[in-house]
């Protein structure tokens, strides 16, 4: 599904990510943790192609694409999906215009005829509700005035429309009360089907309470330093990132 | 003096009817005016050259049909005029006002229209008087105190290559009443055409106003809305300017009351070589008025916008509050905005605020919606257009609304792919 073969990138030139590898298939849950300014959010970013992320060496191929090769827009049309930390307010555009538009390009993309108003609104409003927001939110402007819990709600909406093949949940969990928590966690495991993958960055171990990873691993300077099951992130909820030595503790506080 | 303008005097000295008092009194102020130069304000990003060495052709009678560009869904008594009178009619005159075109007034009606022709506009506006002088056509429509007209009234002035037209509006709504008046303009055909509208908005009056100033290509527009608001009373009005060889509104609106509002909310969008200029000025004379202004322009091409949004504060109009924002979007290299928003403030107790930007699309935006698997160009266009949509979904006529939202889209579009 996604193979990540040493990659090195860079923004401003300042190297972020220094020799990643990570191997995912299909089905699987990846926790990606590690203290602040490991690179966890510039490893989506990369993947999804920001201008200004630089990738200098290695290689990322989803599903045998070689996705460095690609657009923004065709990552997503071959399957990506980023999940923001913080989703951007884009008023004047409707969110239902938006999702219009987004889940279309992607049913062009796979030879499928475009939905029609009517059935692209029963799809949005059942997405909608599972996510537990208020239908007159496709009416308002993309994320505009959203609550943080709202935003993460409207993403993970997205995800449940677009039904990418990898999601990358960028810190999904963060801002959110226990109850916001619930739905985003339910909204992610109503996905998992077996065949979508997923990769789930988080800063806390609570998340992962709530989405039950197949692998945990921490970054740490721009690399995957260690690697395990969902105990993991357990040892890092009790002792913190000690075990990565005395600096990561201080970037830490 | 012009050429052109020494020929509006002519023909305003020669016209002999009814309205010959106000045409008299207009060219002799017209003869007294300084042609404008771009050393002159109110002209200084919009020169005349192409009016200076026109020559004064009134229309005549048209002789084809000419109907103004439908709105889907709106249920409107609307009137065209093409060649200085009507070129079709639809819908019946709402019941409970009077309705009355200049040209079938009685002598009761003229009187009525000759008390109101020009209270309301101010005198130095040049083009204003020229209609003045020269006004061939008009409608008078009074609203009786405390009557609720659901109907809306649309006056279109169709641009014609068979000479110029000057169209004039008087409304006169009493206190408590409230009405909407949708006016247009369109064609391209090569014309002069002035449309002055004046309305009286009596104490909590209510107007629903439109003013769309869809002239292209060859047809020239100089058109003015003047607003006399009193207490307690409400205006809401809506533009939108294309851009033409010269396109030019003015809107003048004063507080003759208190706690009366306007909101004013104005869009453009301009390609090619189009000019438009948006020239508005609030006369706050009173206190505990409240103005809300907004304009919004996209401008393409090697395109020409023009605003000047100025809020005038008298010294007693305390408590007043004032905000005007003019936004601007440039498409080229090559397309100009001069915008400038003026506040003149003379009261100490008030609230007002001022702005103009010329934006740009955010970055994050659009790496949203590419994110998406929306096409670049595509997002581009939700981006821009975005910008303005915002204001036609405030157009409290969804009819209007939606078809506003589609003309402008597809205009946009057009801009974008050139």
């Amino acid at each position: 599904m996604l193979s990540i073969n040493n990659l090195h990138a860079s923004v401003e030139e300042k190297q972020i990510i220094k020799g990643l590898n990570l191997e995912i298939k299909p089905g699987e849950v990846h926790a990606i943790m590690g203290p602040n300014g490991a690179g966890k959010s510039t490893l989506g970013y990369v993947l999804s192609g920001r201008d200004g992320y630089e990738v200098n060496d290695g290689s990322a191929t989803l599903n045998g694409k070689d996705l460095l090769e690609l657009e923004v827009e065709e990552r997503a049309r071959e399957g990506l999906f980023l999940a923001f930390q913080y989703p951007v307010e884009i008023p004047g555009v409707s969110n239902m215009e938006f999702l219009k538009e987004s889940v279309n390009a992607l049913r062009e993309h796979r030879g499928e005829e475009p939905l029609t108003a009517a059935e692209f609104l029963k799809k949005a409003k059942a997405a909608c509700k599972q996510v537990q927001l208020p239908l007159d939110f496709l009416k308002r402007g993309v994320n505009e005035g959203f609550s943080g819990g709202e935003k993460k709600r409207n993403e993970i909406m997205q995800m449940i429309l677009l039904e990418p093949s990898l999601c990358i949940l960028d810190e999904s969990d963060s801002g959110l009360d226990v109850d916001a928590l619930q739905v985003v966690a339910d909204g992610v495991n109503s996905q998992r089907d077996g065949e979508r993958s997923f990769i789930v960055v988080t800063h806390y171990q609570r998340l992962l309470d709530y989405i039950k990873p197949d692998f945990v691993h921490i970054l740490a300077d721009g690399k995957i330093v260690k690697s395990g099951d969902a105990s993991l992130a357990l040892e890092v909820e009790k002792s913190g990132y000690a075990f990565l030595g005395k600096a990561y503790e201080e970037s830490e506080a | 003096m012009s050429q052109w303008l020494s020929e509006v005097i002519a023909e305003g000295q020669r016209q002999n009817d009814w309205l010959s008092g106000n045409r008299q009194q207009a060219t002799a102020a017209l003869a007294n005016v300084k042609w404008p130069v771009r050393r002159q304000e109110a002209w200084r990003f919009t020169p005349l050259v192409p009016v200076e060495k026109r020559t004064v052709s009134l229309a005549g009678p048209s002789e084809q049909q000419s109907t103004a560009p439908a709105i889907d869904g709106l249920d409107a008594y609307s009137l065209s005029f093409t060649g200085n009178q009507v070129s079709d009619e639809q819908g019946q005159v709402p019941e409970g006002l009077t309705f009355t075109l200049f040209s079938k007034a009685d002598e009761a009606q003229q009187a009525s229209i000759q008390a109101l022709l020009g209270q309301v506009k101010p005198s130095h506006h040049l083009f204003g008087q020229v209609n003045d002088a020269l006004l061939t056509e008009g409608v008078y429509i009074h609203v009786p105190a405390n009557t609720v007209i659901d109907t809306p009234i649309r006056l279109t002035q169709l641009a014609a290559s068979a000479g110029d037209q000057h169209l004039r509006v008087l409304v006169h709504i009493e206190a408590g009443a409230k009405v909407s008046v949708i006016e247009d303009g369109f064609g391209d055909a090569d014309s002069l055409n002035t449309f002055v509208s004046e309305y009286v908005l009596e104490a909590q009056a209510e107007l629903e106003h439109y003013r769309f100033a869809m002239y292209t290509q060859h047809a020239m527009h100089v058109g003015s809305c003047h607003f006399k608001v009193a207490e307690k009373a409400q205006l809401t009005s809506n533009i939108v300017g294309y851009g033409s060889v010269l396109s030019r509104l003015d809107v003048d609106v004063e507080y003759t009351g208190e706690f009366a509002n306007a909101n004013l909310n104005a869009i453009y969008l301009l390609a090619e070589g189009e000019l438009f200029d948006l020239h508005s000025t609030i006369e706050h004379a009173v206190p505990n008025c409240t103005t809300e202004e907004n304009a919004r322009g996209i401008v393409g091409d090697r395109a020409k916008a023009v605003f000047n949004g100025r809020i005038h504060i008298h010294r007693d109009a305390q408590k007043t509050l004032a905000e005007l924002n003019n936004r601007n979007l440039l498409l080229s290299r090559r397309a100009v905005v001069n915008t400038k928003p003026e506040l003149e403030i003379y009261a100490d107790d008030v609230r007002c605020a001022h702005g103009a930007t010329v934006a740009e699309i955010e970055e994050k935006a659009l790496y949203y919606l590419l994110t998406r698997g929306i096409s670049r160009s595509q997002a581009l266009i939700m981006l821009n257009f975005g910008f303005i949509q915002e204001l036609i979904t405030q157009i409290p006529n969804a009819a209007v609304s939606d078809w506003l939202l589609h003309r402008l889209r597809e205009r946009f579009v057009s801009m974008e792919v050139k």
